[in-house]
């Protein structure tokens, strides 16, 4: 008997390790002929352990057979199988694409969804064709998962046709996909298109809001910067980080001299107002942006003995960036009194 | 230093906790910002947007990962460490195993420190049982400390020790279980003698299949270097080397949740651990 028939027979075993064993097994045999008896064994196994192992002799089988199983497995009704024949092909690399290909042009709605999940995260040159049909699917959801998978690998040829996709707003989802996703390849293109579809943000809802905030990081310039910083003012506390988030992104780009008016006195209020500790750090950070000024710098002083660690690091940080040399003995004297480890380090960096 | 914003601190801790089970919060901010910003000079990235997009869409090998992971993660072993974990295995786990054991008339115990290094984490274990279960001599008690390194398993079975690696070790605990010899320390010869040596690669399917019929595995901090395929079929292994009713301890900010459904998360006190049934 050889090692092929031994183990695909013990994957008919009552005892669950020696199917697992068998499964693992045939994967390190990496011998495709053995795929149809691990699919079979796949349709009745009620054990997780020895499914699980079978898919992993899936990932490690070369050539098509375990592609084309995977691509079968896609139609099963168990959400467990389809997702594990998901990371099977996304493991695959480019050799699936032919056969993503084939299923995007003749597959439910449902199956062209998972043909995307199938390509999320990964960089794949030959994928264009999928993600061009994707992007003019009748189905949001495939749509909206092709905008997401094009943000994430920065597919910078796509940028058009998802500025076209924002512009026509058919979907608040897909809306705030395309936002996201102009966040890696936008350019100045993509911010006048943004500012077409939402010229005032003070009225956006919340969810698209926070995906805008995250474009203007990424691309907006120093005009919309009191824009951004007024919406501390005027939205609620939940959307601080991404507000913060938004000027500290702008002004590392296009670095503002002073800060707007009532900026300063904001910040402070953040600061002191008992946001979550993370959100008062990017308010110091925030402060920060303007530390070589001595106003603002005698505030950050002050940050340095906060209770709250996280302000104390960011004041910290933002004083060391500085590079004020009238600061250096402040600091010393300062480190010698502190017992985070963290801003110590900070402190004395 | 390059400036990781709160938005990539958030998507990098994400993306390392996904892939390597390590959880940073903002108790490890700035020590995750100075390690990124090592790796963004050492690759001469500029902007912290592009080392986050690369660590998490371009780089389908991990390598940059596993440099991160390098800098991220402490090889120090020491004995006792992360001891709130060893509280739970002492306080709980144990008396648990132990008392089902005793109810159905078996006098076995086997431990497995999986990826033992010099072996400060078998003698730790070997140090608790002696504690909790003075019995233990009476049983047939073993603890199994396998690494893949030749020289470090020379280290187990010489069980001497520095005052770095006995630092943490309760003052009691000291006394009892160890002699001071110049400036190093040695395990009691009746601790040492539960302590078994075993060279193996956890890789190695075929060897790992003989190891069976565990009631613990420690693998603290190792599965960290392993890419995802085979940290799963790591993992897979032990839960068939473990005994119904055994547990399962990795390092106290790994999680096993997400590399496999099989083990039962439990809770004891502050601590999860994960169990088969």
């Amino acid at each position: 008997m050889t090692s092929l028939e031994e183990y695909v027979g013990k994957l008919g075993c009552t005892d669950e390790t020696e199917r697992t064993y068998a499964a693992e097994d045939l994967g390190y045999l990496n011998a495709p002929e053995a795929v149809p008896a691990l699919l079979e064994r796949l349709r009745h196994e009620p054990s997780l352990t020895v499914r699980d192992a079978i898919f992993q002799a899936l990932s490690r089988t070369d050539g098509d057979a375990p592609i084309k199983a995977s691509v079968q497995l896609l139609e099963s009704e168990d959400p467990q199988i389809r997702n594990q024949a998901v990371i099977v092909l996304r493991g695959k690399g480019a050799r699936v694409i032919p056969f993503l290909n084939a299923l995007m042009r003749t597959g439910d709605r449902r199956l062209r969804k998972l043909v995307l999940d199938a390509l999320s995260g990964v960089q794949m040159v030959d994928a264009g064709e999928i993600y061009a049909s994707a992007l003019r699917d009748q189905d949001p959801n495939v749509v909206i998962t092709a905008v997401e998978n094009i943000g994430g690998i920065r597919a910078a040829e796509f940028r058009n046709r998802i500025e076209e996709l924002l512009r026509l707003n058919s979907h608040p989802m897909l809306t705030a996909a395309c936002l996201e996703a102009l966040v890696g390849i936008g350019g100045a293109s993509s911010l006048e298109a943004i500012r077409r579809c939402f010229p005032d943000l003070a009225v956006l809802p919340d969810f698209l809001l926070a995906s805008c905030l995250k474009a203007f990081a990424a691309l907006g310039s120093a005009r919309e910067f009191p824009e951004v910083a007024n919406l501390l003012l005027v939205r609620g506390h939940h959307l601080r980080p991404a507000i913060l988030g938004a000027l500290k992104g702008i002004h590392s780009r296009c670095p503002l001299d002073a800060p707007p008016q009532k900026l300063v006195s904001t910040l402070q209020a953040v600061i002191e107002n008992g946001d979550p500790p993370l959100c008062r750090y990017q308010a110091v950070q925030a402060l920060g942006l303007w530390a070589g000024r001595d106003d603002i710098c005698t505030l950050l002083v002050s940050c340095l003995t906060s209770e709250e660690r996280l302000i104390r690091l960011a004041a910290a940080e933002s004083l060391r960036a500085a590079k004020r040399p009238d600061l250096h003995r402040l600091l010393a004297e300062r480190a010698r009194e502190e017992s985070d480890e963290e801003v110590l380090q900070a402190l004395t960096c | 230093m390059p400036d990781l914003s709160v938005e990539q601190f958030q998507k990098l801790s994400q993306h390392i906790y996904q892939k390597l089970g390590l959880h940073f919060d903002d108790k490890k901010l700035y020590f995750l910002k100075t390690r990124v910003a090592r790796r963004m000079a050492a690759l001469g990235i500029d902007r912290a947007q592009d080392y986050v997009f690369m660590v998490a869409y371009a780089d389908p090998e991990g390598l940059e990962l596993q440099a991160l992971a390098n800098l991220i993660t402490t090889n120090e072993t020491y004995m006792f460490r992360e001891y709130e974990q060893l509280q739970a295995f002492a306080n709980h786990c144990l008396p648990e195993v132990l008392s089902a054991k005793q109810a159905r008339g078996q006098k076995t115990l086997r431990i497995w420190s999986a990826g033992c290094s010099s072996g400060e984490e078998p003698y730790t274990l070997a140090m608790i049982l002696q504690e909790v279960f003075p019995q233990a001599q009476s049983w047939a008690c073993e603890i199994v400390a396998t690494d893949i390194d030749e020289n470090m398993l020379q280290k187990v079975a010489a069980a001497r020790y520095g005052s770095r690696s006995i630092a943490e070790v309760p003052d009691e605990y000291r006394e009892k279980y160890l002699i001071a010899d110049g400036g190093d320390h040695v395990v009691r010869g009746r601790t040492a003698a539960l302590v078994q040596t075993r060279h193996l690669n956890l890789h190695d399917r075929i060897a790992m299949r003989a190891m069976r019929g565990f009631d613990f595995i420690f693998c603290r901090n190792v599965l960290i270097y392993f890419d995802d395929l085979s940290r799963k079929s790591v993992v897979d292994r032990f839960y068939n080397a473990l005994n119904p009713g055994g547990y399962i301890f990795l390092g106290h900010s790994e999680s096993i949740g997400r590399v496999s459904t099989a083990f039962k998360l439990k809770r004891f006190e502050n601590h999860l651990v994960y169990g088969k049934e």
